[in-house]
């Protein structure tokens, strides 16, 4: 049994208190939530337990020993070992490489590559886990990989483990993988500090929860005392949880048709219409061939066969981002920071790297349009930022995905694509998303919305597809359909 | 949305430009006759054959590529013109018709280098640090071939020679009017055109560029070529300069004109960079070498002082980039 606890921890930054007299205690063998908006201190707190930074003022204690770290190594041989959102394994390398990095058993000078393996089979053994230590770090699934990262980190004798975000880059199938994994730790008494953003997760996983605030403490409870509401409100104080305007209803002109569009070996077949204003969601798990789909549509990858026809003519099947983009669609892509925005790059030019062709007059820049088209996405997008010349790696994962929807919005868009706008982003800033999808579509532009969290997919859409196995599987409609009869159907179940 | 001025961020962002100003003071007080307008019209003139392939290499850096086989196009522009030259001259052509068609030739050379370098990145996803390795050996061959190893000369007309050694108003070298224009049209294309703003994009992130809808293929394409051309600008005036062309020339130059880019700023991961900045290094290195002639420097130091700036250039920015984050 073990304790770690904070007394009045105080942070300041330049113009800013990260955490305000912060005294929290968690105990082992349960799993510790840590939950807040961004910018609520968590991060700052988790920076804390990790080393990375020091306390303005406060202490941190661990089993009534004052904790004063230099560094990072420092909180791993205290015994605080952390579990980053960005996964650090090496894909060439094997499961147990990975795991004993950098210490690898010897005998003599030469690795001893046996007793490697049967101490990694034993730590995996013990997360309830079948994974085999020889495997290349490579062909592992998007779960595994991060239970070999929570093994690598349990290498160690962690007595606290935190884990910052395991879940966001996984379907719901693997989260539940994953989760039987942390259950298993549970037993070997080690404090888990449990960090997300899905809530609903919580009441699968965590036994506490602990809530912050611009820099406050706010709340401590148990799990089974509380709802999805309560935890809402201790994070945001009072907001309004809200839904599709029920005026909003798509029109009758179709203004897209896609017919059995086939991709070999992602998704084959796939038909539907879109029509005027209406929001299309794609429920489906990850794998299913939802983010294939819409990539194809835009020209990003080709199809073998099918076609696409925009308001009745059919598309070149030659087709590029470049003629989508002129023939009116738009894509938010999966990953934002790789695929969405240039990172180093100021706000105000990736707002307009869509519209460069509006922006200028034969080819030559108009510097009055380009900042009349940078600001009015940041006004009409509400998005926080410090200076339209900062670069857009400065902002929050929120406000890095409305640059992304308003470097197309400037392009006058007829039909937007977003494929996974709410992943990793705070509750305030996915309701954001929603807002400027709905008013989107009362203006009469037609949205297709690929989402792994179903509940969104109910919330925003007029209607939902349902991928599996790279087909679509049924279609339903958001009212008649409660959450778990959406899930069973994206698992591949039947569709009532 | 304004800026407040901030005085360490102004001397941060323009250390560059302030360290300049140190070295041509410096130089000013070791090197007398250095601050003399003659001396300054030749720093200029010696600065424009590799600043001009250095505005080039600053699209091709800023779009995040490299081409090492400008020196072989030096060369190689140099031959073809004055080889085709040669060759119509022999035939009855008048010399001023003969070098025209030549550099007519040599330019659609330099175009197809350019076209087959961005090709190859785009179709072959090739890095082009190999491409163009491999290029600068192939046109290097080819200048020596078709040169036969000697140079030739007796080639040029005047208004080809012009372009080596003309002075305007008897006075201003027509290189350094060339270099200053060269700059002027870099800097317009970059900071004023869609198609600049698209070499910063795609060098920043080229998926990102490419789901935005812009021809990634294109932009790449476009500054392969512009390289390829401004070297076989600066081959021409090398040429012009010496009356003659052979295959050694341009040897190496690779190595002060990527420098000149990097002292200026610009990032070798792409998207990032200046053509102001490039001007300030490639001056920064025209002072070093006019302040070393002066000061009687062994040729060969000169060498090791050119390498030794690039690295600490690099250096500097890596640096300089953290401090700013």
């Amino acid at each position: 049994m073990s304790i770690l606890s904070t007394l009045n921890i105080t942070k300041d930054y330049p113009g800013c208190r990260a955490l305000d007299n912060v005294s929290v205690n968690f105990d082992s063998g349960r799993v510790h939530a840590l939950i807040g908006k961004n910018g609520s201190g968590k991060s700052t707190l988790i920076k804390v337990f990790s080393g990375a930074i020091s306390p303005t003022s406060g202490e941190v204690f661990l089993d009534g020993k004052k904790l004063n770290f230099q560094g990072p190594t420092d909180a791993l041989k205290s015994g605080i070992a952390t579990v980053y959102q960005e996964l650090s394994l090496i894909p060439y390398l094997s499961v147990a490489e990975n795991i004993f990095l950098g210490r690898l058993p010897k005998k003599g000078k030469t690795i001893d590559w046996k007793t490697a393996n049967e101490r990694a089979r034993q730590l995996l053994h013990k997360m309830n886990v079948d994974i085999d230590p020889t495997e290349r770090v490579y062909k592992l699934s998007m779960w595994q990989c991060q239970v070999v990262e929570i093994t690598k980190a349990m290498s160690y004798n962690p007595k606290v483990l935190m884990l910052d975000e395991p879940t966001s880059a996984l379907a719901q199938n693997e989260v539940h993988s994953l989760f039987n994994a942390i259950r298993a730790l549970k037993k070997q008494d080690v404090i888990i500090i449990y960090i997300s953003h899905r809530l609903q997760e919580l009441w699968e996983i965590a036994d506490t929860v602990t809530v912050l605030r611009d820099g406050y403490f706010i709340g401590n409870v148990q799990i089974g005392d509380v709802t999805y509401n309560d935890i809402v409100r201790m994070m945001f104080g009072e907001v309004e949880i809200r839904h599709r305007p029920v005026d909003l209803v798509a029109r009758d002109k179709i203004v897209m048709s896609v017919k059995n569009l086939t991709r070999k070996d992602k998704f084959e077949n796939i038909s539907f219409d879109l029509k005027e204003g209406e929001i299309l969601g794609i429920a489906g798990m990850l794998g299913s061939g939802r983010t294939e789909l819409l990539r194809c549509i835009f020209g990003a990858d080709p199809f073998d066969s099918g076609e696409i026809l925009i308001n009745g003519r059919q598309v070149p099947k030659n087709i590029s981002p470049q003629i989508m983009k002129s023939l009116g669609l738009g894509l938010t892509p999966e990953e934002r920071k790789t695929q969405g925005v240039i990172l180093i790059h100021p706000i105000r030019d990736n707002l307009c790297y869509a519209s460069l062709d509006k922006i200028c007059d034969r080819h030559i820049l108009n510097k009055n349009r380009r900042d009349q088209f940078a600001k009015r996405q940041i006004e009409d997008l509400d998005i926080k930022i410090p200076d339209s010349l900062a670069p857009v790696s400065s902002l929050s994962g929120g406000n890095q995905q409305k640059i992304v929807v308003g470097n197309w919005l400037n392009t006058s868009p007829r039909i937007m694509l977003y494929d996974e706008p709410s992943r990793g982003i705070d509750i305030n800033s996915k309701q954001q998303i929603f807002q400027i999808i709905w008013e989107q579509s009362c203006k009469g532009i037609s949205s297709i919305f690929v989402s792994s969290e179903l509940e969104e997919l109910l919330e925003v859409c007029h209607r939902i597809l349902i991928m599996h196995s790279g087909k679509i599987i049924g279609e339903v409609n958001p009212g008649e359909y409660k959450i778990d009869m959406l899930y069973t159907a994206t698992m591949g179940g039947k569709v009532l | 949305m304004t800026r407040k001025f901030d005085i360490k961020n102004f001397i941060i962002s323009h250390m560059i430009e302030f360290l300049l100003v140190v070295l041509i003071v410096c130089m000013a007080v070791a090197a007398p006759g250095f601050l003399s307008t003659n001396n300054i019209l030749n720093i200029f003139r010696n600065v424009s054959l590799k600043g001009v392939i250095a505005v080039g290499m600053t699209l091709v850096i800023i779009g995040g590529e490299i081409d090492l086989s400008i020196g072989s196009q030096v060369a190689l522009g140099g031959v073809v013109t004055a080889y085709v030259s040669q060759f119509l001259i022999d035939r009855g052509i008048p010399i001023e018709y003969s070098a025209l068609i030549g550099l007519i030739l040599a330019t659609a050379v330099a175009i197809l280098a350019g076209i087959g370098h961005g090709m190859a990145i785009c179709r072959f996803r090739m890095p082009s640090f190999i491409i163009t390795l491999a290029t600068q050996s192939v046109m290097y061959g080819l200048a020596a071939i078709i040169c036969g190893g000697f140079p030739i000369i007796n080639v040029f007309p005047s208004w080809y020679n012009f372009l080596g050694t003309g002075k305007l108003f008897g006075f201003v070298p027509f290189q350094a009017v060339i270099l200053i224009i060269v700059f002027i049209i870099g800097w317009f294309l970059m900071e004023k055109t869609d198609l600049g703003r698209s070499i910063y994009a795609v060098g920043g992130n080229a998926e990102s560029a490419r789901l935005s809808g812009i021809n990634v293929q294109k932009v790449k394409i476009v500054i392969m070529v512009a390289v390829q051309l401004m070297a076989l600008l600066s081959g021409t005036m090398n040429s012009a300069q010496v009356r003659s062309a052979t295959f050694g020339f341009g040897r190496g130059w690779e190595t002060l004109v990527i420098s000149a880019v990097v002292i200026g700023g610009a990032s070798m991961s792409g998207g990032v960079g200046k053509i102001w900045g490039t001007f300030i290094g490639i001056m920064f290195t025209g002072v070093i070498s006019n302040g070393m002639t002066l000061l009687n420097v062994n040729e060969y130091m000169q060498y090791v002082v050119n390498g030794a700036l690039m690295f600490f250039a690099v250096m500097f920015n890596t640096y300089m980039n953290r401090a700013r984050h």
